[in-house]
């Protein structure tokens, strides 16, 4: 028996399916219709609940691995393994706060620029600029004129 | 007559040709590069189709769909990786046979052999469609309902020994389309607060943000490989040699029927899509082989097989979404959702209901695999010239063009939130093993689902009715049989009751529902499950009740 990495996932589910059963308890009842707006997403969570109480049971079943088997990772390593996700995750958070102050333009051509340098170095910066303005550029126009899409403009860039 | 013409017209179009020829180009190429799913090409075309009317918008989006089956071969046959999972068995032979100086034969094996796939499978999607569609008309709001069930307990079920994960994503991807204002009353549900919640996710957002971000967050996880070229090949000279390869395949014709088959039935399950089929039909091929010695060492047979299958597999899936409405793999759900997205629910009535869209569907599936064989080697030149690209480049400009695509649905950066949010879900979910496949079908399904239930109370309350009516109780239990399927697909062949019991079982109990319906045919289909299930126990019983 152990508690591992599935027990946190599948404990996490289940507080999630209780939070969300009792914001469930939120939704108006109105006096009309058979079925209540609020029993599908219900019968939903119930199930869901019970899932994840099969999951955290069959986790906690499982053979404890041997400490030597799993390394450990400090925070520091943890970061380093990861860090092409962080920096996408950061990189398009950030981006979309920025999109209403420098619209889809200026927005996607600074956001693929600063991404492909941050995922692939410094080394290729020009070509990196290039594939932004390329890439960036080419879409707004097929999107703009081609597609007729009204993409956003900036507030600061009036673009 | 008229209707066909009507479809014939909105597929000939010239924009809409062009649209195919840019849809099949494009999905070859996405379906050469590993990493870069089919599932995920057909989810950015969505954004596109969305201007379009609905005829042209489904023909560029089967014209990707196509091209991307048949482009898996490319890279698996020239670099041994192959493109997409549907063509894993590809690479077993062709690489072998591209190794030892025919990558012109190989790619030409390959080439015609997704072509007769696709065009089986389009002969048998025109000829079944419309009989499932028959049987469709049978089904009421209990059945359509335990429908939604089968479909995403089966999906669920492939996930074999994770299935309880499996079915924690269908019942999260079936919450997620709960959020917003209820369809049937309009009241809202989890919003919070929030205007962009009551309208609910947009679940083409959702479904890019699984399948697409997810996908390309997985690609570039590692720094060393995303910074990485698919191939550093300066250039390849092959010419396809489509006489010879055309010469092969008709010596082996049975091949290709067999595993055509096997695709298009494989594609009807739902959740079971190519990458089963492939393996399967690759496995059958080598059992029915007289001399087998050749097999991973270049058969050509070993090309035929897999390449037929994964190609008739959309012609599988897309039968019961024309028939019944109900998604047969992830491609055919956003399929759906492309449908939805122009305000059109298939269902049993469909093809009546809407048949010249329906006829553009055929035609545009045949069509498309006569595209995709006029322009494979054309492609072949491009793909070279892709694979050199480094990853981090390809994700980083897909990144970039789904953001606008999903803007573009809507005009929402709200919606941009959306696909932000499913992908870092979509992202975790894979690095936990949660299969995406059963939330997406849960988030298509989701509102079929609530609605036929509440379809099915309105009319009458009782709820045993979902287990007493023939064609409920009949996906009820295939329900429940497909969900025990991962624990005896464990135990076999360790001598457990389950083992001994479970196709016994399976027969006797969906015996029950098929007398329940009553006719000749179905009564008749009783009596030989009865039959066969007895005969097995029969047999068990005499060997000492080994398996």
């Amino acid at each position: 028996m152990s508690f591992n990495r599935d027990s946190l996932v599948a404990l996490s589910l289940i507080l999630a399916s209780g939070s969300l059963m009792l914001a469930s308890l939120e939704i108006r009842e109105p006096d009309y219709g058979v079925l209540s707006p609020a029993a599908w997403p219900r019968l939903i969570l119930i199930i869901l609940g019970g899932l994840s109480v099969v999951y955290l049971l069959q986790s906690i079943r499982m053979p404890k691995k041997n400490k030597d088997d799993v390394p450990r990772k400090s925070i520091g390593e943890f970061i380093l393994y990861w860090r092409n996700v962080i920096a996408v995750f950061s990189i398009f958070a950030l981006y979309l706060i920025a999109l209403p102050y420098l619209g889809m333009l200026i927005g996607n051509i600074l956001f693929s620029f600063i991404l492909l340098t941050v995922l692939g170095g410094w080394r290729g910066i020009l070509m990196h600029l290039l594939v932004a303005l390329g890439a960036s550029g080419g879409m707004w126009l097929l999107f703009t004129f081609a597609l007729e899409v009204f993409l956003p403009r900036g507030s600061l860039t009036g673009l | 007559m008229d209707i066909f013409l009507e479809a014939l017209l909105n597929i000939i179009d010239p924009v809409t040709l062009i649209y195919m020829i840019i849809g099949v180009g494009a999905g070859l190429m996405a379906g050469s590069i590993p990493g870069f799913t089919i599932a995920m090409a057909i989810v950015l075309t969505l954004p596109f189709t969305f201007s379009m009317p609905p005829a042209q918008g489904l023909a560029t989006m089967i014209s990707v769909l196509v091209g991307g089956l048949s482009g898996g071969l490319m890279s698996g046959i020239l670099t041994g990786i192959p493109g997409t999972p549907s063509s894993v068995a590809t690479t077993f032979d062709g690489f072998p046979m591209a190794r030892a100086g025919e990558p012109g034969l190989a790619l030409g094996i390959g080439v015609w052999s997704s072509f007769c796939g696709g065009i089986i499978s389009a002969i048998l999607l025109v000829l079944f469609a419309p009989q499932l569609a028959m049987v469709g008309l049978e089904f009421q709001p209990w059945d359509f309902f335990m429908l939604v069930m089968f479909a995403l307990t089966v999906t669920a079920s492939l996930a074999g020994e994770h299935l309880v994960k499996g079915l924690i994503a269908g019942a999260a991807g079936l919450f997620i389309r709960t959020v917003g204002e209820d369809d049937a009353v309009g009241v809202g549900r989890f919003d919070f607060g929030s205007d962009y919640l009551l309208t609910g996710f947009d679940f083409i957002a959702v479904l890019i943000g699984l399948f697409a971000f997810s996908q390309l967050l997985s690609d570039l996880r590692n720094p060393v490989t995303a910074r990485n070229a698919l191939s550093d090949r300066k250039q390849v000279r092959v010419k396809i040699e489509h006489r010879r390869a055309i010469g092969i395949l008709l010596k082996n014709w049975t091949v290709v029927i067999r595993s055509a088959l096997i695709g298009m039935f494989t594609g009807i399950l739902p959740g079971a899509g190519g990458s089963i089929a492939n393996i399967l039909s690759y496995d059958q091929a080598k059992k029915a082989a007289k001399d087998d010695s050749k097999f991973g060492k270049g058969d050509p047979r070993g090309i035929i097989a897999p390449e037929a299958s994964n190609n008739a597999v959309e012609g599988g899936a897309l039968t019961p979404l024309m028939a019944l409405g109900i998604p047969g793999d992830i491609t055919a759900a956003i399929m759906l959702g492309a449908l939805l997205m122009h305000d059109i629910v298939p269902g049993p009535t469909f093809i009546k209901d809407e048949p010249a869209l329906a006829y553009s569907i055929y035609i545009a599936f045949f069509l498309a695999s006569f595209i995709m064989i006029g322009m494979q080697s054309g492609v072949l030149r491009v793909f070279v010239l892709v694979t050199r690209i480094k990853t981090y480049v390809l994700a980083t400009v897909i990144l970039t063009f789904a953001t606008i695509g999903v803007f573009a649905l809507h005009n929402s950066i709200e919606d941009i939130w959306t696909l932000f949010f499913f992908g870092i879900l979509g992202f975790i979910m894979r690095q936990f093993g949660f299969p995406l496949a059963p939330m997406i079908l849960g988030v298509v399904l989701g509102n079929i689902a609530e609605l036929n239930l509440a379809r099915a109370l309105a009319i009458d309350s009782d709820p045993m009715l979902f287990f007493v009516r023939p064609w409920s109780l009949f996906f009820a239990i295939i329900a429940v049989f497909s969900m025990v399927f991962p624990i005896y697909q464990k135990h076999r062949e360790t001598g457990s009751v389950l083992e001994r019991f479970f196709s016994p079982l399976v027969l006797l109990c969906l015996s029950l529902p098929l007398f329940m319906m009553g006719g000749f045919l179905r009564t008749t289909l009783a009596v030989a499950a009865i039959a066969i299930s007895s005969f097995i126990l029969w047999r068990r019983f005499g060997s000492g009740w080994k398996a």
